[in-house]
């Protein structure tokens, strides 16, 4: 489905046809990988600055929460859905989050934060999976629902975050070791684990791909499309909560600029919007590539409106040159046989 | 074949009364789809380490019954008794954990999923462990087990071919093993190898006691692996057989409730030698294809035969500019072809009947008479009624000629019957001044009506003066309709069979790589 057959003269075919490389080639995570490496090497050309301590923290406080946000659009898109609440979900469970530190505890205040993350996520999931409604339609209504409810709950920028939250989620754990990165690991890594290592991962890959045969199969179709809408809450309620810590305030706007965000690192990541396909460190490695694109801007001098022109052309190239790449081959094949 | 004996198909509505030794026994089925009556009163019985073979056309009722009793759909009456249990809660769950298990004929394997993930995953919890690694080795073994050491189980199914798949699902129904065992329509892709092979399985679990139920349109395969069966039209039992006491005619005749007294209609004459060729191409490689010679007269059928797999399905894409290709010498009607496309196939006059009728033949949302347009729509022309409108004379021509079950041409094309939608998908190039057509098996998986129907249609087509070239897996279809055969082995042609050489020994054997044989 990649430009698969293909091997690149630098890789050596062995590393090419590993199991581990076949995956990502696969999961379309290839392109994206590759345009990071790619994007990062002229960033710090550019910006050699970004290698030191100050730089790396801000940068990675900036790419985590995008990072968790696209992850969570992710887990929706393997399901063949999409959402569009994931922007509301994130100022929900940021402003719920930042109420609560006020006065309760902070893992209290945690599991409010992410409580309130799944609860959102399972009522979207319960209207798509057993009301049988369209994601779209479902995600947009509940976005106005959940906007709604933020604002009921805190109306300007507020709340009690402490500094030691902060440097707990936006500080670093080592020297050049920003501790948000050491979280979004935990995250990538745990999820990894649920999506490859077990059944209900698999079963979530399944249902994207054709929920009729996964029905067929005797499994449980619904329940499977159920999980990952409250698993894609939790993630993004994390989002939230990073975000919350970074800025030290809730506010209830604040995660509405992730929505198409979240779905552009989706689609850079070259997963397939009609489900079943996409890859957990292309989806992570696709954020970070849009999130430091308004970054190089500056750095480099650009009016910072180019900023979302910059991120559409890697978006378009990142995705069409694998296309464009097979359909050269497969002319130049025609050709030669 | 069988042993022709007067009456020996007992045509009567009510079943025997079950003996009480039986491990399954189905009484007084009944499935409603809001008004539709498509299961009424079914009822049957089978032992252990029997084969009961279902029969009937196509919406015959026999689909609805299998799908009841492997829980995929739940009956509006009647008992499903399985060994002292009672099935029919329309869990496919349940039916697995009592011991059904059921190869659907639309295919149930997750595209994205690999081999040994849709052999695997199906058993046990949702919250588990799971490892790629244990499961592709444990796939390895189940397939060398069930002899398909040519499966890879670490590739997606997607990329397998259509009959690979059907082993697979084949292969994940006996994995389970099952006590009894429900193939619906299991054998509709395979070649007769992967038939043999289908067989081999069924009689090793038989002999182990488990039960088959057999749906299937093909007569000669219940003539092979029957024990029993019973024959379904229009939602009721028309009648039970049992094995050697019947034939061809009297089957179909209690299947179509009519006297059907012969499969294939008389070849058309053959056409003259002289006539310039429709199709002349030397040389033809593109993917799958290896240097193809072929010529074709107006007015000549044209089989193609062979195993899948070996290029048929690779070259009529080719043909029809669907897939890249290149030729040292091609025209198409008259003209030089350097490359083809197939806007550019249409306009010279070819036509395409291709494989899935679902995928890549017809657009199911939309109407009947909208798929019988779809490719003369222009992009700035009329549309919806007012186009069927100008159009209806020929839509219900079409309709007509090919007998198309519909309500009318504003009927959505996927409430059709499978039968019904192959015969939109064939219909669009008759009567539209077409040179060549093109034929992808077009009756896998159609009933037996529908499939004379479409012989007769094909027929009188080539009557006008219509080159038509047709792969067909069946290779009685290919011997006694057709001119002319070629052969595909591994993308070249084996053999061309013509006249006193054209038999079905012939066929096989050159499919088979075996050339010569007669």
């Amino acid at each position: 489905m990649t430009a698969s057959s293909v091997t690149p003269g630098l890789l050596g075919r062995r590393l090419w046809n590993a199991p581990s490389f076949l995956r990502l080639r696969r999961e379309g995570a290839v392109a994206p990988v590759s345009a990071f490496l790619v994007f990062f090497v002229v960033y710090v050309i550019i910006n050699p600055e970004l290698l030191t301590r100050f730089q790396l923290q801000t940068a990675s406080n900036l790419v985590v929460p995008l990072a968790l946000a696209a992850l969570g659009q992710l887990i929706i898109v393997l399901v063949g859905g999409i959402d569009i609440s994931i922007g509301a979900i994130m100022s929900f469970s940021n402003v719920v989050f930042a109420t609560a530190m006020v006065s309760l505890p902070v893992p209290l205040a945690l599991l409010a934060g992410i409580g309130a993350g799944l609860i959102c996520g399972l009522f979207n999931g319960a209207l798509v999976a057993y009301g049988k409604l369209p994601a779209i339609a479902v995600t947009l209504a509940s976005a106005f629902i959940i906007g709604s409810i933020s604002r009921e709950v805190m109306d300007r920028p507020g709340g009690g975050i402490t500094p030691e939250f902060y440097l707990a989620t936006s500080g670093e754990l080592l020297p050049y070791v920003p501790v948000a990165l050491f979280w979004l690991a935990i995250v990538a890594v745990l999820l990894w684990l649920l999506l490859q290592r077990t059944a209900l991962g698999r079963h979530i890959y399944g249902v994207g791909s054709s929920a009729d045969s996964v029905r067929a199969a005797g499994l449980n179709a619904r329940g499977a499309q159920l999980a990952a809408f409250a698993l894609s809450g939790v993630i993004v309620a994390l989002g939230g909560i990073m975000l919350a810590g970074s800025t030290i305030t809730g506010d209830p706007r604040s995660g509405d600029p992730y929505l198409l965000s979240s779905i552009a690192a989706v689609a850079l990541a070259g997963a397939s919007f009609t489900g079943g396909r996409g890859s957990i460190i292309g989806t992570i490695l696709a954020a970070c590539t849009l999130g430091l694109v308004g970054n190089l801007l500056f750095f480099a001098g650009i009016n910072s409106y180019w900023q979302y022109v910059i991120a559409a052309l890697i978006v378009i190239s990142v995705v069409g040159l694998p296309v464009l790449w097979r359909r050269i081959y497969q002319a130049v094949r025609g050709v030669r046989a | 074949m069988s042993i022709p004996q007067q009456g020996g198909a007992v045509a009567q509505a009510a079943a025997p009364p079950a003996p009480p030794e039986a491990l399954l026994v189905v009484r007084g089925l009944v499935k409603h789809y809001g008004p539709v009556r498509a299961v009424e009163d079914v009822s049957f019985s089978c032992q252990a380490g029997e084969v009961h073979a279902l029969v009937g056309e196509n919406g015959a009722g026999k689909s609805t019954v299998a799908k009841m009793l492997a829980g995929a759909v739940s009956p509006t009456a009647g008992s499903i008794g399985f060994g002292g249990v009672e099935l029919g809660s329309g869990s496919i769950r349940d039916s697995r954990q009592a011991g059904v298990t059921c190869a659907f004929q639309e295919l149930a394997l997750v595209p994205e999923w690999t081999v040994a993930e849709n052999l695997s995953l199906p058993d046990g919890a949702p919250l588990r462990g799971f490892s790629q690694k244990k499961a592709t080795r444990a796939a390895r073994a189940l397939l060398d087990r069930l002899e398909l050491e040519h499966i890879d189980p670490s590739v997606p199914v997607y990329s397998l071919s259509l009959a690979d798949r059907q082993l697979v699902e084949i292969a994940r129904a006996i994995a389970a093993d099952p006590q009894l065992l429900i193939l619906d329509e299991a054998s509709s892709a395979l070649a007769p190898p992967g038939v043999e092979w289908l067989f081999r399985r069924i009689r090793e679990l038989t002999a182990r006691g488990t039960a088959v139920v057999y749906v299937s349109h093909r007569l000669s395969e219940l003539a092979e692996i029957a024990d029993r069966g019973t024959v379904l039209r229009d939602g009721k039992v028309a009648g039970e057989f049992r094995r050697g006491a019947w034939t061809d005619d009297q089957l179909i005749s209690l299947m179509a409730g009519r006297e059907a007294s012969r499969h294939f209609p008389e070849s058309p004459p053959t056409p003259a030698a002289d006539a310039p060729p429709v199709l002349e191409v030397k040389n033809l490689v593109s993917p799958g294809i290896d240097g193809v010679d072929l010529t074709v007269r107006p007015g000549e059928i044209l089989g193609v035969g062979g195993l899948q797999g070996h290029g048929q399905a690779e070259l009529l894409r080719a043909l029809y500019g669907a897939a890249p290709a290149v030729a040292d010498h091609w025209h198409l009607g008259g003209h030089r072809i350097k490359r083809l496309t197939p806007v550019r196939a249409v306009r010279l006059g070819a036509g395409y009947v291709p494989e899935d009728r679902k995928r890549e033949g017809l657009a199911l949302q939309m109407s009947v008479g909208e798929n019988l347009l779809s490719p003369w729509l222009k992009a700035f022309g009329l549309g919806g009624r007012p186009l069927l409108g100008s159009q209806s004379s020929w839509i219900s021509g079409v309709l007509r000629s090919l007998s198309v079950r519909t309500r009318g041409p504003l009927e959505r094309a996927g409430a059709l019957s499978g039968g019904n939608q192959q015969k939109l998908v064939f219909g669009r190039w008759t009567d539209r001044d077409r040179r060549l057509v093109l034929l992808h098996d077009p009756t896998r998986g159609i009933d037996v009506r529908a499939k004379q129907e479409l012989y007769d249609a094909i027929v009188r087509l080539s009557g006008l003066g219509v080159a038509v070239i047709w792969f067909s897996t069946e290779v009685e279809e290919l011997v006694h309709v057709c001119h002319r055969v070629v052969v595909l082995y591994r993308g070249k042609i084996a053999d061309e069979l013509e006249g006193e050489r054209l038999t079905a020994d012939a066929v096989v054997g050159a499919a088979v790589g075996v050339k010569g044989r007669r």
